[in-house]
């Protein structure tokens, strides 16, 4: 119960991309067509399924105040919690590069869909906004943090399949010049964020 | 090493690095770089003042650091180095707000550690840092903050007018930019310029103004 | 120069001269910084709970103060669990020691609710008797309390948390001495959003609760309601555009306040 809360909070309440704008870099960038936008999204949400977990066992065992008393008594007091951007961003860049030699060699079909976006993901905010703040909310074990992580992801994909299906069509609207190409894109991020803010009871 | 003609410190070309940022070439309106940190910090002035003031120490330091480094860099880790030297700049920053902005910091939580992926920064370190030399890089760094913050200052400023009537600076008692009279007429602050979607629509409206004075930036075949 | 940048040997060593450069800097510039870090929280703590007398002369206490006078005014701090069970009680004399996980100044009210309180709500939602009795059950779950004295009244300074919009709310109430009748309160939020949810810290909301009662024929609930009614001594306005904060508050004051109302009940010499 309590895991379906997180997962439907996550991916409708606090959306990456309508609540807190992480990745809209890429988000602007690649969601111009249905079909990159559904590679992208599908590579975050399977990014952020395996570093959030990650993180949140590096977090619990090695960084927080306390987390090394594991090692024997005399390390209860060690705080590396300093560190945390740093090793967040280290994991999530080697995470992205295993994946990425993995899913070619074992899987070329589906590298052929995800391959050129892997990449693009290591600067992805919405991945190290999701290990930020999963840091935050303190969860109790990895599984609540790994359908954090999941949920977040879904949340991601779902925002930019939409916007891209609605991009696809808007090329037939008479739009004032300079507002074409970013400034729509603004818009009609801005106008589905208040959409979903009907996700959290407005 | 042996150049002879040495550069004025604000040739033209340099102040040319200082001044395209912020306006034709803007970060964040043009390029559509760093957009995560910049709008969900916006609904105070303060705040934003200090995002800006946060992002473009990151950015000088980052890009003197690079560039200092950029013939010594292996250029099979160029990336990991230069996210390394990011982090650790933003790590800095996060203790010192952590200890002498104490309130600043809570308000800011996340957003600062989000300065390590802010696409500007690492956009402008591959970019231009590890290409030009250090006095040129740090140039580069003030013209892509002042882009980033004048974005954030403006943003910030029509959410907090219309969404609370008030324009906090840091340092300053909060300054109430509406009139009581205006108020007991029946004057209400409008609450939706306060929650996050409404940043977006406000920066599109700036494109919008920004495009319409510089029409060789519209992008016809846009969607 | 004739360095090989490309060279595994010379990629590996610049490396590891990075990550010892690195990590000495950032640990030194964080062992550096961590008093001032560590007084900060602590003081805020301080300063929380004296404002939360809401007698005037801790009322505009600053952080850097609140370390200084917080012995002057705050007497007893006191740990109980939802029984009102007395699990430990310290007296001035007894400096704040980190370790003690039971020292009412230790409890960190936000992790209370997150870790323990939450839990149980969300697994027997609508169930209020099921939620009374497993928190009650449950041993882990602590709520601090401090006596506090000026010019000869005493005051019971309490805390409460829940869960706003975004993230989790929390606050320090305190109360006069017959331990019913609200005599200040603090409220601090982790991410409402800011000119709406935040408004909770601000002044008028928080002065709203004095002298507003939880006493009617037993316990009675604060309720926080939608601005503009008509407001009796147990009701406070709520604030407009942020409906789900103040519910959030009526629901942690509602749950907390009620625990440290029994207390009272059952252990009136506390407040003598």
């Amino acid at each position: 119960m309590e895991l379906v809360n997180i997962f439907v909070r996550s991916a409708f309440a606090d959306n990456m991309i309508f609540t807190f704008f992480f990745g809209m870099c890429s988000y602007l960038a690649v969601s111009k067509t249905v079909k990159t936008a559904v590679g992208l999204g599908a590579a975050v949400i399977f990014v952020l399924g395996i570093t959030v977990p990650l993180n949140f066992l590096l977090e619990t065992y090695i960084l927080k105040e306390g987390a090394l008393t594991w090692l024997g008594e005399e390390y209860a007091s060690y705080d590396l919690s300093f560190l945390s951007f740093i090793m967040f961003i280290a994991v999530i860049a080697s995470t992205v590069q295993l994946v990425e030699m993995l899913v070619e060699k074992f899987s070329p079909a589906l590298y052929g869909a995800l391959g050129i976006f892997l990449p693009l993901i290591a600067v992805n905010c919405a991945i190290l906004g999701g290990a930020l703040f999963m840091q935050q909310k303190q969860f109790n074990n990895v599984g609540e943090a790994t359908v954090y992580g999941l949920g977040s992801g879904f949340g991601w994909f779902i925002a930019i399949v939409l916007i891209a299906a609605i991009r696809e069509k808007i090329k037939y609207s008479h739009i004032p010049g300079p507002l074409k190409g970013v400034g729509m894109a603004f818009i009609l991020t801005g106008l589905m964020g208040l959409g979903f803010l009907g996700f959290l009871g407005f | 090493m042996s150049e002879e003609t040495k550069e004025a410190l604000f040739s033209p070309k340099n102040k040319k690095l200082i001044a395209e940022p912020i306006n034709i070439n803007n970060p964040v309106t043009i390029q559509v770089l760093g957009i995560c940190s910049a709008l969900a910090v916006t609904v105070q002035i303060d705040n934003a003042l200090i995002m800006s003031i946060a992002v473009m120490a990151v950015l000088v330091i980052g890009n003197v650091l690079v560039s200092l480094m950029r013939n010594a860099i292996p250029s099979k880790i160029r990336i990991i180095v230069q996210l390394v030297v990011v982090a650790a700049l933003v790590i800095i920053v996060s203790e010192v707000l952590k200890a002498y902005v104490y309130d600043v910091s809570k308000q800011l939580s996340v957003f600062v550690g989000l300065i390590i992926t802010n696409c500007i920064i690492m956009g402008r370190l591959e970019a231009f840092a590890m290409g030009n030399k250090p006095w040129a890089s740090a140039l580069d760094g003030v013209g892509n903050g002042f882009g980033y913050g004048l974005v954030l200052v403006i943003v910030a400023f029509f959410k907090e007018v219309f969404g609370s009537g008030t324009i906090t600076i840091p340092g300053f008692e909060k300054f109430h930019v509406i009139p009581q009279a205006f108020y007991d007429m029946g004057y209400e602050n409008n609450g939706l310029m306060l929650l996050p979607p409404s940043s977006l629509i406000i920066v599109a409206i700036y494109i919008w103004f920004q495009k319409s004075k510089n029409p060789e930036l519209i992008d016809e075949h846009g969607s | 120069m004739a360095i090989n940048r490309d060279s595994n040997v010379y990629t590996l060593s610049f490396a590891a001269l990075m990550v010892v450069l690195v990590g000495g800097f950032l640990a030194f510039v964080s062992m550096s910084l961590k008093p001032i870090q560590k007084a900060n929280q602590t003081n805020e703590k301080m300063q929380n709970i004296l404002q939360a007398i809401g007698i005037e002369e801790t009322e505009t206490v600053s952080r850097d103060e609140a370390g200084a006078i917080f012995n002057d005014y705050v007497k007893r701090r006191i740990t109980i669990d939802y029984n009102g069970k007395i699990l430990s009680d310290l007296g001035v004399a007894d400096p704040i020691n980190p370790q003690d996980k039971l020292d009412a100044f230790n409890i960190d009210i936000r992790k209370e609710y997150s870790k323990y309180i939450k839990p149980i709500m969300n697994a027997n939602k609508g169930n209020d008797e099921k939620i009374k009795s497993e928190l009650a059950n449950n041993e882990n779950i602590h709520f601090p309390l401090f006596i506090c004295e000026s010019n000869g009244n005493k005051y019971m300074v309490t805390s409460c948390s829940g869960k706003g919009l975004w993230d989790d709310i929390w606050g320090y109430i305190g109360f006069e001495s017959d331990g019913k009748t609200i005599s200040g309160a603090i409220f601090d939020h982790k991410g409402e959003t800011p000119g709406l949810g935040s408004v909770i810290t601000e002044d008028w909301f928080e002065k709203q609760f004095r002298s507003k009662s939880i006493h009617e024929n037993g316990y009675s609930a604060i309720q926080v309601l939608k601005p503009g009614k008509n407001l009796d001594n147990h009701q406070v306005d709520g604030i407009s555009g942020a409906t789900f904060t103040g519910v959030g508050v009526d629901e942690m004051m509602g749950r907390s306040m009620e625990v440290y109302y029994n207390f009272v009940q059952s252990n009136p010499k506390v407040l003598n």
